[in-house]
């Protein structure tokens, strides 16, 4: 009985998570093509200009749910050893999301370059062992928003 | 222009082995390893359970009798003295390891049609098993069974190995910290654990054999305990989820060694026992 249960949430898990995963990776390809504009960088500085610019904090935060079948690659893998390849591509989803998030912030703002990105991740969990956790990536960065044009 | 974001490269991170795929392999791998493990920690575990000697067996189960006394009814005592009686008949034809004697307990419950051995050379008949054999024969296949896993001293091995296992398997399940993950190795441990279960039961059923053989002279109506159980449950269990070995089996190997033995009458219960 126990077993049917875990199965079902495994069967769940993966056809569920799967799709969602498939989704979102066509998504975030199209929207990275339609940002392309907005460029962001790590670079602390950006380089020397006679424009006015403002600088203003640009953000973009996203969580992702961990669903069950991923998790239990997982807990095997972490019998194993070996690339986690189940949450490789959770993270990346998350982080490319977060990025895309926080230039749609800039492009709001009317700024079309972003410096001195960082990315913070965090996992949320839940449940006694951390049976159900989400990743969450928080990207931000400094947006330069030509003076006098800041909506 | 100097700076640009080049598109981010897909495929780093995704990799191309199918999810299902390298899930089956995992599964596979820690299938193995577990398996390898159980049997690893029963050998071990129940060879050192056996080195614990009888003596010391003896004195758990006595603080445990003297921690829970029983009441017996006079129609229960004397079937008790009786089954009693009919232990020390077979016992005197089976090989016991030193310090050990056969203490036979009888439990009224007419739902349970069971037996078992225990620590300190205990045997627990249940009044079901009473009502469900049809003479002395059938029941002192049973009796004899039981008093083989006492003589080859399974009980204490198994409590060993079932200590062990329990303990290997939660470290393995508990490190992995998914509830998936230690339902998966706590299944397989126990495949691997119920075949141990299962030679042993072998053993015993062929030990009861030459038991019954030397004490009665013949294996009429030693199986008809089983016949009546197999008729009363349509078993679905597959041999490898089972404890016990297939009833069709154990009537089946009784049949093979009653072929060439002379055939005889059996012996009736006393009426007042059932």
């Amino acid at each position: 009985m126990e077993f049917i249960v875990l199965l079902t949430l495994l069967t769940i898990g993966y056809v569920f998570g799967r799709l969602a995963e498939q989704r979102h990776f066509a998504s975030i390809r199209e929207r990275e093509q339609e940002y392309s504009d907005v460029l962001a960088f790590s670079a602390r500085f950006p380089p020397p200009t006679t424009e006015r610019i403002d600088a203003v904090l640009v953000d973009g935060n996203v969580v992702v749910a961990v669903d069950y079948f991923k998790m239990t690659a997982a807990a095997l893998r972490n019998l194993l050893g070996g690339r986690v390849t189940a949450f490789e591509t959770l993270v990346e989803r998350a982080r490319r999301e977060a990025i895309l998030r926080m230039k749609a912030n800039a492009r709001a703002k009317g700024a079309s370059q972003i410096f001195n990105v960082k990315l913070e991740t965090s996992s949320i969990g839940q449940g006694a062992s951390g049976q159900s956790f989400s990743v969450e990536v928080y990207a931000y960065g400094t947006a330069l928003v030509p003076t006098g044009t800041a909506k | 222009m100097e700076y640009e974001n080049r598109p981010v490269p897909e495929g780093i991170n995704v990799s191309a082995q199918h999810p299902l795929v390298d899930f089956a392999w995992m599964l596979a791998a820690v299938g193995l390893l577990v398996t390898v493990f159980v049997i690893a920690l029963s050998l071990s575990a129940g060879w050192l359970a056996r080195q614990v000697p009888m003596s010391q067996e003896n004195s758990w189960a006595e603080a445990y009798l003297e921690a829970n006394p029983r009441e017996l009814s006079d129609h229960a005592l004397r079937t008790q003295q009786w089954l009693q009686a009919l232990a020390d008949q077979l016992t005197a034809r089976m090989a016991l390891p030193p310090d050990t004697t056969i203490h036979v307990h009888y439990v009224q419950d007419d739902e349970v049609i069971n037996a078992f051995a225990t620590l300190g050379g205990n045997v627990v008949i249940f009044s079901g098993l009473l009502k469900a054999v049809d003479s002395e024969n059938a029941l002192a296949m049973v009796m004899a069974h039981e008093i083989a896993h006492i003589a080859h001293r399974d009980p204490i091995t198994a409590l060993g190995r079932g200590v062990a296992v329990a303990l290997g398997l939660s470290a393995i399940g508990g490190a992995s910290d998914s509830a998936m993950a230690q339902q998966i190795v706590g299944n397989v441990g126990m495949l691997s654990g119920l075949s141990f279960s299962r030679s042993q039961e072998h053993a015993a059923d062929k030990a009861a054999i030459e038991a019954l053989l030397a004490h009665y002279g013949h294996l009429n109506g030693a199986a008809t305990l089983f016949e009546e159980l197999k008729k009363m449950e349509p078993r679905l269990t597959p041999e490898f989820l089972a404890t016990h070995p297939l009833t069709d089996k154990r009537i089946a190997r009784i049949a093979e060694a009653a072929a060439t033995a002379p055939s005889k009458e059996t012996i009736a219960l006393p009426g007042w026992l059932r």
